[in-house]
């Protein structure tokens, strides 16, 4: 196999440091193709170490005297430290994460490769499929219908298969709306909010252009929307760029809808952060919260100033702009920006929880991310190729989906109760985004994971994460279902800094699993209670 | 409500309810029906806004500044002198004690069923540490308030010191505060002991017996041959105290000791720090720049250096096996925050309900810190210098604790509310007086209710449902910037979006998991009862307890 000559070494001696409150393990140091081990010896605990290389962002090498220390940056955001003996070794070592790390082949990333023991190729793809959600919408209304005009994704290369569509609208004018949106992405049903009957909608931004182009189709498709929900149903478009930058947008071929064109629907500007300066936000953001020398006194103007908790206001007080138009005016609503696959993403999904109670729980958030996120074509190898620590000039990376977690989280401290899942089902997707063995987040969009057969050929994040021994991880112990809309406060005091995440290597002393633990004790001793219960007997004395 | 019936008779509460009729017109454009139960010791000051030729809405009335971070304003209609009448009304009952009045706790005929003025006992809680033991004893020297009138009549000393040496020492202790043990480790039998300052003066003043007391005391302990005292004070100020005829303990004299300096900032400035919290969240939040402004106030900055101080003493004593004194200037302010915070981390039984009402009832009531004139307690002189927020210092530190262990503590946030509303409302006599020889004068305990009557009347509500209970676990709290937040629940409660949040989500958890956890054990002993008695029944079937509870909307 083609890894072996990148591997320069068999093995070494070494000693890796995890963090201050880990102890150092000691042992024998391998590369294999897609993964470093450390395995401390017959005598010791027979747990090997395993490091998943393309979790690697950042390697630093210095050597002196007889040996040599490796700096690992993970993109999960862990820090860890490797002293090796041998200059040599810690140099071949060093030569072959880097070049295994950053691989970027698909089909030969290790999620082909991982076989894990209870689990069947295939199990939990289909849970998904656009069929699911569309036959939810259509025991409440039957104003939309399941589109396959993007079969063989012609239309659209980052839409699935089947979209769903007003049920006015045929597929040829479906096909134009398509070709005066951006990259494709014409308006599609992204969320139906029964109790007002509105529906929530996403695409691209309408390529109007410098000439002020039309397509009486899109037009059509919009207006079919408002007719199809409820008589003088009002529209908002959500755009999050800022009035200049849409209007600049039509100078490179894009643009913004035209009011007299639209009528009924009335066009909100609310600009989110993208991109570069997301990205830049996050890695000041790791930087600040990793550095340990620096005097602290500054320590919340300098929190301020890497702006990452006012992205999260502004996206959370966006969202809450969405659902509250549906929810309370009972507004239909489009959002897009440019490409409607990143912004745009971030409110469609976080408007759904705010909203939707199924949306709230474990199986609902699976589905919601692999609909709005995964099939909704946001563009995860290129959004989540470097994390943090990357020294490699950016290119298309940008923290969206971290940012979506983060807002998640938000929910979490503010409604405690609500969600069915808990901090480390978070964690955990913000780990298997960056570096997974499965293949959930692989690729940009529906297309290339079409070609890569990466639904055949790898395993689903959401069978890894269905494993009764994750649960208790994964889960809020404290959930009670909650029918209502849970409106969020946005305001700079009622939000924190992540510290779950971002100040994962400095925790307190007692970190909140330990209270979790604590908690799952009294919920499951009810439980057992409950289930031990003999159906003879009487659990409360008779009258 | 309540407070205000009891006080006022119905002559006010026919005007409160214009009052709050007013109010309610003016609040609503909030659109909640507000409700106020405002006690009356909470005002801090009253002002008459506008005059009989103000023009525009609400710009004639009264403006009412609180001493829990709010301020009420209540517009009034100019006709009928209505303001005259309730200015002077509220300003006699708001500070009784520039009208010759009671203050309210003595007027207060509430009833609870348990005493809480029975919760502490110097002599049982010394027992329960050890005391008397063959290096302290009790003494009795200051029974009559004669050896220092800002101490409890109950003191321990070494048992080597007489209490001629104790009379020597007091005259050169500012006012008389001498060197007495705060708390004694069960095992390595190291101390706390906390004092006043070191008379030294310019001249650099000695004085033999002080010297040799502090070095008896580290004599009780043979594991290190230095005592150590932390002066909570800055260097700088602790120097400048000379000039007023107070000093430090200087190593060339007290040749067995080792002095650290923690540079805790004096009452002036932690109370221009509260006041700069207050102008960022009240009436309205600054948004624009929260975390700077925040940071700007230097609260947190406060916040930590008081725990990095006690963590310091909660170290020296547990690793470090050295017996520590504890003095600032007075030693009832910082002294106090120190000893009991340090106390806090060391001693699990001050983390229970009763075990932390003992702990300020000791460290802080018995010890003269003084509430009085900390708080003002009826007084209208709102602009004395030697009003300050230590004891709300001191609270915050325990609810950063509790944060950083969500498990280590039994009550929960609300307790810590309680506590701090009713330092102020003047309901109960807990907290009345700057000592406990001025107590004793006024027979505070026989004539007014404890708060711990009220506290431990109905003590479920004030538990945290994660508590568990573990026996010497020491805590070391995370004092850097990055583990400590503003206390949102607590400073920032009377904003209006914030109160939209009521009943508080976690609060509702906390009820949630009690009822849970009791329903548990309840089931898990009927379970037992069944299975022994072979009892049958088939028509009852388990039942949960309701767990819906929806949430209240917030603004955004």
């Amino acid at each position: 196999m083609e890894f072996a000559e990148m591997i320069r070494t068999g093995q070494a001696q070494a000693e890796l440091l995890r963090g201050p409150e880990e102890p150092p393990l000691r042992g024998t140091l391998c590369i294999t193709g897609h993964h470093l081990l450390l395995s401390p010896g017959p005598q010791a605990t027979p747990d090997l170490w395993l490091l998943l290389l393309r979790n690697v962002d950042s390697i630093e090498k210095r050597v002196a005297g007889d040996s040599g220390t490796i700096t690992l940056r993970c993109k999960d955001l862990r820090v860890l430290q490797l002293d090796i003996e041998g200059v040599e070794a810690t140099l071949d070592i060093a030569r072959s994460i880097e070049a295994l790390s950053s691989l970027e082949s698909v089909i030969t990333s290790f999620p082909f490769f991982y076989r894990p023991k209870g689990l069947r190729l295939g199990d939990a793809w289909h849970f998904h499929p656009p069929e699911c959600y569309y036959k939810r919408v259509a025991r409440e209304t039957n104003a939309w219908r399941l589109s396959e005009a993007n079969e063989d994704f012609s239309l659209c290369p980052s839409y699935p298969r089947a979209v769903i569509v007003p049920r006015a609208v045929d597929d040829s004018a479906v096909a134009r709306s398509a070709r005066f949106r951006q990259g494709g992405r014409f308006p599609v049903l992204s969320y139906y909010h029964a109790p007002s009957g509105t529906v929530l909608l996403r695409a691209g931004q309408p390529l109007t252009g410098p000439q002020k182009r039309r397509c009486s189709e899109d037009e059509e498709l919009l207006r079919a929307v408002l007719a199809g929900a409820r008589p003088g149903a009002r529209g908002f478009i959500v755009d999050t760029r800022s009035p200049q930058a849409a209007k600049q947008a039509r100078m490179t071929g894009g643009g913004t809808e035209a009011k007299a064109a639209y009528p009924g629907w009335k066009r909100l500007h609310r600009p989110l952060e993208r991109g570069r300066p997301l990205q830049e936000s996050f890695v000041r953001l790791v930087e600040a919260c990793g550095d340990l020398e620096q005097s602290m006194d500054r320590w919340l103007n300098r929190l301020e100033s890497c702006r990452w908790l006012s992205h999260v206001k502004e996206t959370l007080s966006t969202a809450c702009l969405a659902a509250q138009s549906m929810e309370q005016e009972g507004a239909c609503i489009l959002v897009h920006g440019a490409e409607g696959t990143d912004s745009t993403l971030l409110i469609t999904s976080l408007a759904q929880l705010i909203l939707d109670p199924l949306s709230r729980t474990m199986a609902g958030f699976q589905e919601l991310i692999e609909r709005e996120w995964v099939q909704a074509g946001h563009p995860f190898q290129l959004r989540c190729a470097h994390s943090a620590f990357s020294h490699a000039r950016p290119k298309h990376e940008a923290p969206t989906f971290l940012l979506f977690l983060d807002c998640v989280w938000q929910l979490g401290r503010q409604f405690p109760l609500s969600l069915e899942f808990g901090e480390g089902m978070l964690l955990a997707l913000f780990d298997h985004a960056y570096a997974s063995p499965f293949g959930t987040f692989l690729c940009n969009n529906e297309k290339e994971r079409c070609l890569c057969e990466v639904r055949t050929r790898t395993h689903s994040l959401w069978s890894g994460l269905s494993q009764p021994k994750e649960q208790r991880k994964l889960r809020n112990p404290l959930y009670v279902p909650n029918p209502l809309a849970i409106w969020p406060s946005a305001e700079p005091q009622s939000l924190r800094l992540w510290q779950g995440l971002f100040l994962r290597g400095t925790r307190p002393p007692e970190p909140s699993e330990v209270a979790w633990e604590k908690v799952w004790q009294i919920v499951t001793d009810q439980e057992k209670t409950e289930g031990s219960q003999p159906t003879d007997s009487a659990s409360e004395p008779g009258p | 409500m309540s407070l205000l019936r009891g006080l006022l008779g119905m002559e006010l509460i026919g005007m409160w309810e214009k009052l709050f009729l007013d109010c309610q017109e003016r609040f609503a454009l909030l659109d909640s029906a507000l409700i106020l139960d405002v006690p009356l010791g909470v005002i801090s000051r009253i002002e008459k806004m506008g005059g009989a030729t103000s023009r525009g809405e609400n710009s004639y009335g009264l403006d009412i500044t609180c001493k829990d971070l709010r301020n009420l304003r209540f517009a009034l209609k100019q006709e009928g002198h209505s303001r005259r009448d309730m200015f002077e009304i509220l300003t006699r009952y708001a500070f009784p004690l520039a009208h010759s009045l009671p203050i309210f706790a003595f007027l207060n005929e509430e009833k609870f069923n348990v005493d809480g003025w029975t919760v502490y006992n110097p002599v049982e809680e010394y027992r329960r540490q050890g005391l008397p033991n063959h290096h302290w004893r009790i003494t009795f020297i200051n029974k009559c308030y004669k050896l220092c009138d800002t101490y409890p009549a109950l003191l321990v000393v070494p048992y080597r010191a007489s209490d001629e040496d104790l009379r020597r020492v007091a005259t050169f202790r500012s006012r008389n505060r001498i060197p007495v043990l705060s708390w004694i480790h069960p095992e390595n039998k190291t101390v706390i002991v906390r004092c006043s300052q070191p008379l030294v003066g310019m001249s650099g003043k000695r004085n033999k017996e002080d010297e040799r007391y502090l070095d008896v005391i580290r004599e009780t302990n043979r594991q290190v041959n230095k005592l150590t005292i932390y002066d909570a004070r800055p260097n700088v100020n602790a120097v400048a105290n000379k000039a007023t005829g107070g000093g430090y303990e200087s190593d060339d004299v007290y040749h067995n000791a080792e002095l650290f300096f923690l540079d805790i900032h004096n009452i002036h400035v932690m109370r221009e720090s509260l006041k700069k919290v207050k102008d960022i969240v009240y009436p309205n939040v600054e948004e624009s720049h929260w975390l700077s402004s925040l940071e700007s106030t230097h609260w947190l900055e406060h916040i930590k250096l008081v725990l990095t101080g006690a963590i310091q003493v909660a170290d020296r004593v547990s690793s470090g096996k050295s017996s520590v004194v504890v003095h600032c200037s007075d030693g009832w302010d910082r002294t106090a925050q120190l000893t009991s915070l340090a106390m806090l981390m060391l001693d699990s039984f001050y983390r229970s309900i009763e075990g932390f009402e003992i702990l300020v009832q000791k460290e802080w009531i018995s010890f003269g810190h003084k509430f009085a004139s900390r708080i003002g307690h009826g007084d209208k002189n709102h602009a004395d210098a030697d009003r300050s927020p230590i004891f709300l210092q001191f609270i915050d530190c325990v609810w950063q604790m509790s944060k950083q262990f969500p498990t280590a503590f039994e009550f929960n946030e609300r307790f810590l509310i309680t506590i701090l509303d009713h330092l102020y409302s003047c309901r109960f006599g807990t907290f009345l007086y700057n000592c406990e020889s001025a107590r004793e004068k006024q027979k505070v305990t026989e004539r007014t209710v404890s708060l711990w009557s009220l506290i431990n009347s109905n003590k479920d509500k004030f538990k945290n449902p994660f508590y568990t209970k573990e026996i010497n676990r020491v805590l070391y709290p995370v004092a850097s910037m990055r583990h400590l937040e503003l206390w949102v629940n607590y400073y920032i409660r009377w904003n209006p979006r914030i109160k939209q949040q009521q009943p508080n989500p976690v609060e509702q958890r906390y009820m949630e998991l009690l009822a849970l956890r009791d329903e548990y054990i309840k089931r898990l002993d009927e379970l037992q009862l069944a299975n022994s008695a072979k009892l049958s029944d088939p028509s009852a079937s388990p039942s949960s307890p309701s767990q819906m509870m929806p949430h209240v909307q917030t603004h955004f």
